[in-house]
């Protein structure tokens, strides 16, 4: 339990540090920023109280901020996805698991669930966040191409980071 | 208490994230510029909105009072006018000294502003109950107008109330003349159109059309001449032929009917005096 715990938080570290260091300088196109740090509340186990989504999220939002110098925005989507989250978590979830603590990942949940999951939780975060950055529905084909893109960079990302990931704790145990 | 208790253990974390957004919007909208800008300007618009909002409910609280003074400064202004037409008139005819000071004493008419309270609309025998009875100065058979022209008579006073017969009761008769004319009938409702009265007893010399204008006559001492009734409407023959029998259309709507005003005449007292003594002096007499 504390090694899942300890884990996670060096995967948000990782996430936070990847973020200010490389992926802030991305902009495909002028279109696609990935926001990947979201794969950290994607990983959460499924016993997680709703009050800790609420607040990693958050803080986590803050902490990117403070990298890119956009406060308040990713804080504010971040936390509305932490309020979402656990029930698009059940949605997804096996029904059948009983009282056992589920660790989201494409073996436990199977492939399908899983990325469906993430994409669903990765698009609304995109929803969110662009439209809180672009604040006006006055270009609407601008917000919406740039949703789209950066949905597409950040899912690809976590699908990258969901190959790596079972090997490294693989190794590590 | 516990139900209260028991949403907020369920619910708790609703509220833990209202207020994170809160915080995040309030850095969102302090350091960013652009978006601060925006929230600025779309919050100063809906500050003048609701500004306007409360201005418009506020006039319309006020429109009741309004509404009272409008009456009020209408009957004023139709005393005036009919003043001014009188003086007018004099002047074409004749111009005496004395006349003029007579009229002058005569004028100045008291009005009570009063509710009407009952108001039993479109029935054979109409009447009205105003909220102002005789603890407020009111007596049997003082006139009642609105700001659309005569409503009726006083019929019965009560300490706070009062009854009033209205002009669409089959018992009123008010004395009328037409404007500039000076032939004058008495104005008596068949009990059909509420809308509608009838002036009967005018000669058939008189120039009459469609519109003229049918005032009070003033021959009585319940209401200043000149006071507006209403507008002809149509020309008839009387059943005996004999005279004009003019449909009226009323300036009033009784149904809609809120404010008035009751006329308390200068020297009432006096004229039904004179009155009483005329009507003993002459029917004493043996015949």
């Amino acid at each position: 339990m504390l090694q899942k715990t300890l884990s996670l938080i060096g995967l948000g570290m990782l996430l936070t540090l990847l973020q200010a260091t490389l992926f802030n300088h991305i902009h495909l196109l002028g279109y696609a920023i990935p926001l990947p740090y979201v794969y950290l509340l994607i990983k959460f186990p499924s016993n997680t109280p709703r009050i800790v989504y609420l607040v990693t999220g958050f803080l986590l939002g803050l902490i990117v901020d403070i990298f890119s110098n956009t406060p308040g925005m990713t804080a504010a989507s971040l936390c509305a996805i932490g309020l979402v989250t656990p029930w698009l978590f059940n949605a997804f979830a096996p029904k059948d698991r009983g009282e056992e603590i589920l660790h989201p990942s494409t073996r436990s949940m199977g492939a399908k669930s899983f990325y469906l999951y993430a994409f669903f939780i990765t698009l609304l975060h995109c929803i969110i966040f662009f439209c809180i950055e672009t604040f006006t529905f006055f270009n609407l084909q601008v917000l919406l191409l740039k949703i789209m893109c950066s949905t597409a960079l950040t899912f690809g990302l976590i699908f990258v980071f969901e190959h790596l990931h079972p090997r490294r704790s693989k190794a590590s145990s | 208490m516990y139900h209260i208790l028991e949403f907020l253990r369920k619910y708790y974390y609703i509220l833990i994230f209202i207020v994170l957004e809160i915080i995040s919007f309030w850095a969102l909208f302090r350091f960013n510029n652009y978006q601060g800008s925006v929230w600025l300007t779309s919050a100063n618009s809906t500050t003048a909105k609701i500004n306007r909002l409360y201005y418009d409910i506020a006039t319309y609280w006020h429109l009741g009072e309004v509404n009272r003074k409008l009456t009020s400064e209408n009957l004023r202004l139709q005393q005036e006018a009919h003043a001014l037409r009188e003086a007018l008139l004099d002047q074409k005819v004749e111009g005496t000294f004395l006349d003029s000071i007579t009229r002058t004493s005569i004028s100045g008419y008291q009005y009570i502003d009063a509710k009407v309270i009952v108001n039993s609309d479109g029935k054979k025998n109409n009447y009205i109950v105003i909220d102002k009875g005789a603890n407020d100065g009111i007596t049997r058979d003082m006139g009642v107008i609105c700001g659309n022209g005569v409503v009726g008579i006083v019929c019965i006073t009560g300490p706070r109330y009062s009854l009033v017969t209205p002009i669409i009761n089959k018992h009123s008769n008010i004395s009328c003349r037409i404007r500039g004319e000076r032939h004058f009938g008495t104005l008596q409702w068949d009990g059909k159109d509420c809308r509608y009265v009838y002036l009967d007893e005018i000669p058939r010399y008189a120039k009459i059309k469609k519109g003229s204008i049918i005032e009070t006559s003033g021959h009585s001492s319940v209401f200043p001449p000149g006071l507006y009734v209403g507008k002809v409407n149509s020309v008839n023959d009387s059943p005996d032929g004999q005279s004009f029998r003019l449909k009226v259309e009323l300036g009033t709507d009784f149904l809609t009917t809120r404010d008035v005003n009751i006329v308390i005449t200068p020297y009432k007292a006096e004229i039904d005096t004179l009155q009483l003594y005329a009507n003993r002096a002459y029917t004493d007499e043996p015949s």
